[in-house]
């Protein structure tokens, strides 16, 4: 680890990485970096909500919201950092008993099925985005928050995580699957 | 389609997919995708988004990230290693005091961390090789720190019973005191047999050192002076402060589950920037990334698993598959045997997060109709889910230990696991037995 600030962990990017996986390896980690704080922001206000209704009997509606929305931004902006780790796990008890060949194959079919999955999702939550930009949509507690928020941060998850894992199955320069 | 061969088509698809080595979260959202797209209305596949945020966006399910960032706080920090020490330096007179003090701390440890693996590896790495320099065989030695870290998802918070709660709709509160109970059996358990099996293998020393002189650790003692028995609780003690101060606050009435997750985790920080002088942001960041990294994979298929089970209820699978099971009409504890080595099954594949999650809505009911309390039913079913995690062929918590030790065979930690695993199912007959255990504490606390 080196001196200066905080080092964002993850794959390391091959030598001839294209600019498609420089960028996004740079976008990954500054998603990474915003959700650090954004989690520990979320433990905040929850804290602050405990003291706030104790100390000053103070009604407490914006937090709850207000922490899901960091949270599923956490959870849905760090989806494609975690799967360029591959991170997100599977049952591998067949892998070990295939031959290479046949693994790999495996493990194209499997990315183009995530490929597909996630596509279809990150589509559908532009869908609900759009549709809760143009409607106005707030969540139905007396703070009514605007649900472009949590849907916008959803849809741009999904969508880097579809082209993480279009990047991932790309075949460049002989390089398969990574 | 008649629902049945739907729910065969349903489990095929699911098997076939997840056996591929489809990540869970992709496996179970592309399934159910396909199925909405075959057999419900056109328009339910417009929703599949909403689904999940609506599912996900449950502020009891989101205190997970939480209690997990609370747990890598105090499992990446030094925690661990001066609790053990001091638990070992406490309990030293007891014959087997050590291993007593490893599943002491490591019960200890599951509490304040929440994490299973995250205990094994935390108190692991201070205490098998203490263990190992006193003598304690090393199948010993693992086998005690596999199983004390089980103890991780019984001991409040966990985040196994988060979801079953959720899962079951019972109530969070009366379900983590439920486990305390049955929690405190199994380090009884745990201990007696340290005790047991230190006894005997101190005699086996002994005898070789009668025979032909070979000498052995066990048979040099070291004791602790009680100056030094006190010097080591100032770095202890603030980690027992915040456990019992969090759930205090959660049982007092002052904080809601998600309130003490976050409250948890802000404590939890700064008792590790004050006691280890971890804050400077490099420092911090591997602790907030393994937090991300493991509950974004964690809500990944939590979300998924949900809307999973939306559409498997949406096309009546699960309900007539609970019919099915009810129509069977096995009197109550046969049902009950073989829902819980249907859950030993699973275990064998999947984590106890998609086990819990893909099949409550089947489970549940004939259980509910058999006259079963769920909140029980749910510290069984932890139970049964902990011994997957140290069994083969998954045993998650083996391969933690042998990264810890790698000259450990497999061999010797699997048979150094399995009388903790026989003692698990003792607890689980006793609990059968006695359900009081597990209920008396919610009733006397909660009425």
């Amino acid at each position: 680890m080196s001196a200066g600030g905080p080092v964002i962990a993850g794959a390391a990017l091959p030598a001839d990485a294209t600019l498609a996986e420089r960028l996004l390896h740079a976008v990954n980690r500054a998603a990474v970096g915003v959700s650090m704080v954004a989690l520990v922001a979320a433990a905040v206000v929850l804290t602050y909500s405990v003291a706030s209704r104790y100390l000053f009997k103070a009604s407490t509606d914006w937090q709850d919201e207000t922490a899901v929305f960091l949270l599923v931004g956490v959870t849905f902006l760090c989806a494609p950092w975690v799967q360029q780790q591959r991170g997100h796990i599977g049952i591998e008890a067949i892998v070990a008993i295939l031959p290479p060949r046949v693994n790999h194959a495996r493990r194209i079919v499997v990315d183009f099925l995530c490929l597909l999955f996630c596509g279809f999702f990150a589509w559908k939550s532009w869908k609900l985005l759009h549709e809760a930009w143009v409607d106005g949509q707030t969540t139905s507690s007396t703070w009514a928050a605007p649900l472009w928020i949590p849907y916008g941060l959803m849809t741009l998850g999904m969508a880097l995580l579809t082209l993480q894992i279009a990047l991932q199955l790309a075949p460049h320069r002989g390089r398969l699957v990574r | 389609m008649s629902v049945a061969a739907l729910g065969f088509a349903f489990a095929v698809a699911t098997l076939a997919v997840m056996f591929l080595g489809m990540p869970i979260a992709f496996a179970l959202g592309s399934v159910a995708t396909v199925f909405m797209a075959l057999f419900m209305p056109a328009a339910s596949l417009d929703t599949i988004a909403q689904n999940v945020y609506e599912e996900m966006a449950s502020i009891t399910l989101l205190s997970i990230p939480l209690f997990i960032l609370k747990g890598a706080a105090i499992g990446r920090s030094n925690a661990g290693r001066d609790l053990y020490l001091a638990m070992h330096a406490w309990m030293q007179r007891i014959p087997g005091g050590l291993g007593i003090a490893n599943v002491v701390t490591c019960a200890l440890f599951a509490a304040m961390a929440g994490s299973s693996p995250a205990t094994c590896s935390a108190i692991g790495s201070a205490g098998i090789p203490e263990m190992r320099r006193r003598g304690y065989s090393p199948g010993f030695a693992s086998g005690i720190i596999a199983a004390g870290g089980t103890l991780g998802i019984l001991l409040p918070p966990s985040i196994t019973m988060i979801l079953y709660a959720v899962a079951a709709e019972v109530s969070l509160g009366r379900l983590f005191l439920a486990g305390l109970g049955p929690g405190l059996l199994l380090v009884v358990l745990f201990s007696l047999y340290a005790m047991w099996k230190y006894r005997r293998e101190v005699a086996d020393a002994r005898r070789a050192f009668d025979a032909n002189g070979t000498t052995h650790a066990f048979l040099d003692a070291h004791t602790y002076t009680a100056r030094e028995r006190f010097e080591m609780l100032p770095r202890v003690l603030p980690f027992v402060v915040l456990l019992i101060g969090v759930m205090g606050a959660l049982y007092g009435g002052y904080a809601t589950p998600s309130e003490t997750a976050g409250l948890g985790g802000v404590l939890a920080l700064l008792l590790i920037a004050s006691v280890y002088g971890v804050w400077r942001g490099r420092d911090l960041a591997p602790i907030l990334q393994a937090t991300i990294r493991e509950s974004t994979m964690l809500m990944f298929i939590i979300g998924m698993s949900l809307l999973f089970s939306y559409v498997m209820s949406y096309l009546h699978i699960s309900q007539s598959a609970a019919q099915a099971i009810v129509e069977m009409q096995l009197s109550r504890w046969p049902l009950l045997a073989a829902i819980l080595l249907l859950v030993v099954v699973l275990g064998f594949f999947l984590p106890p997060v998609s086990i819990i999650l893909m099949t409550a809505p089947i489970l549940l009911p004939p259980l509910r109709a058999a006259g079963f309390d769920l909140i029980w039913f749910g510290i069984l079913m932890t139970i049964v889910m902990e011994m997957g995690l140290i069994h083969p062929p998954v045993g998650l918590n083996i391969f933690v230990i042998r990264n810890i030790a790698p000259d450990i065979p497999l061999a010797d930690i699997i048979w150094g696991v399995l009388p903790f695993v026989v003692l698990m199912m003792v607890a689980v007959l006793v609990i059968c037995v006695f359900p009081g255990i597990a209920l008396w504490l919610p009733a006397a606390t909660m009425n």
